[in-house]
């Protein structure tokens, strides 16, 4: 097993963790909206990663890696603009 | 001769498309579906209003599933040249298809029987329109299995070329597609609902593509075959 | 140079599954924003720990696959068997993980039709479990081909082995990315 996908795995277990303690953690205290944002990212990093290295998508024809980039991209992109749309629903106790 | 009743058979899948859009959208309303929320008087007054029109497309509906029976045959006999022998998979994709006519003539049928006596009780009026839309959505089962039978066999074939490969795992994801359709028994109102997104619009979307990408498949699959004649 | 992992037909069914979770993610995100208390509330019942631990064994599994590809590559049919087995085996890790975590949500009085956030707790993860037990039934199925592989069984050659082992790859893979966006969207956001 080469060096690199296994540095790579680590990377993503040490995301995981990371995006784990900001969702169920303390996150940055009084901006729920930050840590959100911040879990969505790191989402997005870690399945880049997925599609890149593990799927073989950074070698592989140009329009196919386009397509999983714009749809990590879609999906990360309107998850967050849909969650800052319902920010002013929030209840005012958080 | 064979390979012109095929192309017969292969027709009858765009002409059923077509027919039954016009009965099913165009003139009895039915798309977007009523909601399954809905009170029994809404319901009485959509039937007491579009009365004619829902008979009418009703009858057409009842028409063209018949339709399906040529298409899903025809199916089965270029399956038949990809598996040969026994030939389980065919046999499975034959009987599964068939059945799945079912729920279009069902669904006709009860619709028909609300539209018939509109001024009867609004409850039963709503029980009619509630057998019909689950008659319609719900039974995913025999579509599954028929798209998977046609699927696993393109996948599993290795002889001379009848359908391409993209087409059998086409096939597998039409058939993971119409498996939320046995969820509206849990919802009135949601993406899960009969009128929701996963349950009506994906799979009525996939329907009608899967039609189209089969239409195609079939006449390049029987072209293929038509010059040699006897011989295939 | 361009190599595309699989044979070409592998990848219809991955784009098409990919439109299909889009509308999934859409859908929880839109519906979230309408009523976000209800989401936050019910949320908070979720097991953090367990979806984080299910993450870990899932990337590990996938881990495995790319290893099993590299030794499928290098001639090294039984050592790649063997990664496919400890992929398979974190694969049935993370269905126990989910029959205990939907064990502890029922005995709470927890179903499908409780509110909308769990209705989507149970839909999404449900299709994603079955997206897992089918990439586990391909696991076998590459399994039993290294092994053959392995024993110079002539009539499997080694490119179609290596085109075998990439397409259920990337389905496996697939899997495993699905699960990264479910666990920050259903057990996550804030």
């Amino acid at each position: 097993m080469t060096h690199r996908t296994t540095w790579i795995w680590a990377l993503l277990i040490l995301a995981t963790v990371l995006s784990w303690e900001l969702g169920h953690g303390p996150g940055f205290g009084s901006h729920p909206e930050r840590a959100t944002v911040a879990v969505m990212l790191i989402a997005y990093l870690k399945v880049r990663f997925v599609f890149l290295d593990f799927m073989e998508l950074r070698a592989a024809p140009l329009p196919l890696r386009l397509t999983f980039e714009a749809w990590a991209a879609l999906v990360c992109g309107a998850v967050i603009a849909l969650y800052w749309s319902g920010l002013a629903r929030y209840p005012a106790s958080l | 001769m064979n390979a012109r009743h095929q192309m017969l058979c292969t027709w009858s899948g765009p002409v059923f498309v077509a027919v039954f859009t016009i009965g099913f959208w165009w003139l009895a309303h039915y798309l977007p579906p009523p909601s399954p929320n809905a009170s029994a008087a809404d319901i009485t007054a959509l039937y007491q209003q579009n009365t004619g029109q829902i008979r009418l497309g009703m009858l057409l509906m009842m028409a063209c599933s018949g339709l399906v029976a040529p298409f899903v045959a025809v199916i089965a006999v270029q399956m038949k040249r990809m598996e040969g022998g026994a030939g389980v998979l065919t046999y499975t994709q034959l009987s599964a298809g068939t059945v799945g006519m079912l729920f279009l003539i069902l669904p006709a049928l009860l619709w028909t029987v609300a539209a018939f006596r509109p001024e009867r009780d609004p409850n039963l009026i709503l029980l009619l329109n509630d057998l019909g839309w689950i008659f319609f959505l719900m039974p995913f089962g025999s579509f599954v299995v028929q798209n998977l039978a046609i699927g696993i066999a393109i996948l599993a074939h290795t002889g001379p070329h009848v359908f391409p490969r993209w087409a059998g795992y086409f096939n597998l994801w039409v058939a993971v597609l119409f498996i939320p359709g046995g969820l509206l028994t849990f919802f009135k109102t949601g993406p899960f609902a009969w009128d929701g997104l996963f349950v009506f619009w994906v799979p009525l979307v996939v329907f009608f593509l899967w039609y189209g990408a089969m239409f195609v498949l079939l006449r390049q699959a029987i072209a293929r075959t038509a010059p040699a004649g006897a011989a295939a | 140079m361009t190599h595309l992992p699989g044979e070409p037909g592998v990848w219809v069914f991955i784009v098409g599954d990919l439109l299909m979770f889009a509308l999934f993610f859409g859908a929880f995100a839109h519906y979230r924003a309408q009523d976000p208390a209800l989401y936050l509330q019910s949320q908070a019942t979720l097991n953090q720990g367990l979806g984080a631990i299910n993450t870990v064994l899932l990337l590990t599994s996938s881990w495995f696959v790319v290893g099993a590809v590299q030794d499928t590559r290098g001639q090294r049919a039984g050592r790649a068997g063997t990664r496919i087995i400890l992929a398979f085996l974190c694969g049935a890790g993370f269905i126990a993980v989910k029959f205990f975590e939907y064990r502890e949500k029922i005995s709470a009085g927890i179903n499908l039709t409780s509110n909308d956030f769990y209705m989507y707790y149970y839909m999404l993860t449900g299709i994603h479990l079955l997206h897992v037990v089918i990439g586990m039934g391909v696991l076998i199925f590459l399994w039993r081909l290294l092994r053959q592989s392995a024993l110079r069984d002539s009539t499997v050659s080694h490119e179609s082995v290596i085109g075998h082992l990439e397409s259920g790859a990337s389905f496996w893979h697939l899997v495993d990315m699905l699960w990264i966006f479910l666990f920050a969207l259903l057990y996550l956001m804030k």
